[in-house]
């Protein structure tokens, strides 16, 4: 079935996760929408701007895919943020869910990006 | 939905055991090295599941002999598709397994027969992952690689099969809530499950005095005075308005002195609808005179936003709208001083008929 070994395939990994967190985010903006109905209105904006964020994330990921330069910075910069972001959530005594879900999409799937768009051979790729 | 089932438990450590067994073993594979690494990571994930299935037959075993036999399946399939990803049709089978086996959760959770928890969802997204890790056509392959094919399952899978399985667990965790789950995710207090009269006394006699002390606050203008400020939006049916001064002194259950008072927020003004007592610290339920009639609750997973103080909740993927985080609030009791024809004075929630009939007057 495999007819070649590609040189890496790197790239294509960081897509699939790239695209499952556009999707998570996707829900995320769509889950507040309801709300904004129901009279909050600041979650018509936070809402959106969670839905801009899922198609920006999934530009990235085509960028990633694309080999493209501005790509790989982009999402570097969005997976540490993710990072940060999730060390100020689920170290503080927040009550912040810290189960299985929460830990593999804010804490698993940024390293494992991050890890496969690290490093001098990896940025070799990009123009 | 946001916890791990006791019996579930299990698969996590069975996940975690396949995991390091699946990276050294696959390794041996003669043809390890000839294939892309998202076939080999796709390849590892699906050991992963099968850890997930393999370790849950036991528990499953006495009660659900049929759903034990699946299990078996599953784990051996995936074992079986882990190992052989040389194979012509991999990327087929694999991908067939993977979304039958996530239709196989979703149709379990949907008829009830199974309750969604961290494990089940957690064990789905892995298996997602695998899936668009097995399709996504990767630069440099050669020969026969279907890659429009694979390009146009994996657009339309992977988005297809998350968002069928978010909203899948959601309503069905919102629709049959458990016995100690109440609207959206509010956990109650462990009780006895009836009330004896020494406790229906103890809750008429909270019940009045709270009522008694907080009167005078029927005037908003005498709330704002002892200082309690609207702690969210005032463009929804109703607002908890919270003293922080009664919140920070940490103060437990005084009818004196509740952290918060609920008004209505109607087209004549605010209109009182009772109190709130808060506990200081999450996890820390309060005092229970009335047993099952005055127990408290937490609500845990909600996305709280300071941009005007409003809450949505947590996504089956953990995940809130940006500018918000995942917060669970310390537990609380409410006194309804109107009538609450559904669930009574200490309800966790008001009923929204009676707020609406309020701004009607």
């Amino acid at each position: 079935m495999m007819n070649a070994t590609p040189t890496t395939s790197r790239p294509e990994a960081a897509f699939v996760l790239l695209l499952l967190q556009a999707i998570f985010w996707m829900v995320a903006g769509l889950s507040a929408l309801p709300f904004a109905l129901a009279g909050e209105v600041h979650m018509i904006g936070l809402g959106l701007a969670t839905l801009l964020l899922a198609l920006f994330v999934c530009l990235m990921g085509i960028g990633v895919l694309w080999r493209r330069r501005w790509a790989r910075r982009a999402a570097l910069v969005v997976e540490v943020t993710c990072m940060l972001g999730a060390g100020l959530t689920l170290l503080p005594p927040l009550g912040a869910n810290r189960g299985p879900v929460a830990l593999l999409v804010n804490v698993a799937l940024p390293i494992a990006v991050i890890w496969l768009l690290w490093g001098r051979r990896t940025r070799a790729l990009f123009t | 939905m946001y916890n791990v089932s006791a019996e579930h438990a299990i698969g996590i450590v069975g996940g975690l055991i396949a995991l390091p067994i699946a990276l050294l073993a696959l390794r041996f594979h003669p043809r390890w090295r000839s294939v892309p690494g998202t076939v080999q990571a796709a390849a590892v994930l699906m050991a992963v599941t099968a850890g997930v299935h393999l370790s849950l037959i036991p528990h499953h075993l006495a009660t659900q002999p049929l759903t034990s036999l699946l299990f078996l399946f599953n784990g051996a399939a995936f074992i079986t598709l882990a190992a052989s990803f040389t194979w012509r049709w991999w990327r087929l089978a694999s991908a067939a397994m993977l979304v039958a086996t996530v239709f196989g959760y979703l149709f379990y959770v949907a008829v009830g027969l199974e309750g969604p928890d961290q494990v089940g969802i957690a064990t789905k997204l892995v298996e997602v992952t695998a899936l668009g890790l097995a399709l996504v056509p990767v630069r440099g392959e050669v020969g026969r690689t279907h890659r429009s094919w694979r390009w146009a399952s994996l657009g339309v899978a992977m988005p297809l099969l998350l968002v069928i399985t978010g909203a899948t667990v959601w309503i069905a965790d919102l629709a049959r809530p458990d016995a100690r789950h109440v609207h959206a995710g509010a956990l109650l207090q462990s009780t006895n499950t009836f009330p004896t009269p020494p406790q229906l006394a103890a809750a008429n006699a909270l019940y009045a005095e709270t009522k008694s002390a907080i009167q005078p606050f029927e005037d908003w203008h005498q709330a704002w005075a002892a200082g309690y400020r609207p702690g969210g939006s005032t463009t929804l049916p109703s607002t908890h308005w919270m003293n922080q001064r009664y919140v920070d002194a940490g103060y437990v259950m005084d009818p004196q002195r509740p952290q918060g008072l609920v008004y209505a927020n109607t087209h004549h003004g605010p209109v009182l609808l009772g109190a709130m007592f808060q506990m200081k610290n999450i996890n820390q339920f309060g005092p229970d005179p009335g047993g099952p009639i005055t127990a408290w609750h937490q609500h845990e997973n909600i996305c709280f936003t300071p941009i005007g103080f409003e809450f949505s909740l947590m996504t089956p993927f953990a995940t809130c709208p940006i500018g918000a985080i995942d917060i669970t609030a310390s537990p609380m009791l409410h006194i309804w001083v109107v009538d609450n024809p559904h669930g009574g004075p200490f309800a966790v929630d008001i009923d929204p008929t009676v707020v609406a009939a309020l701004d009607r007057t």
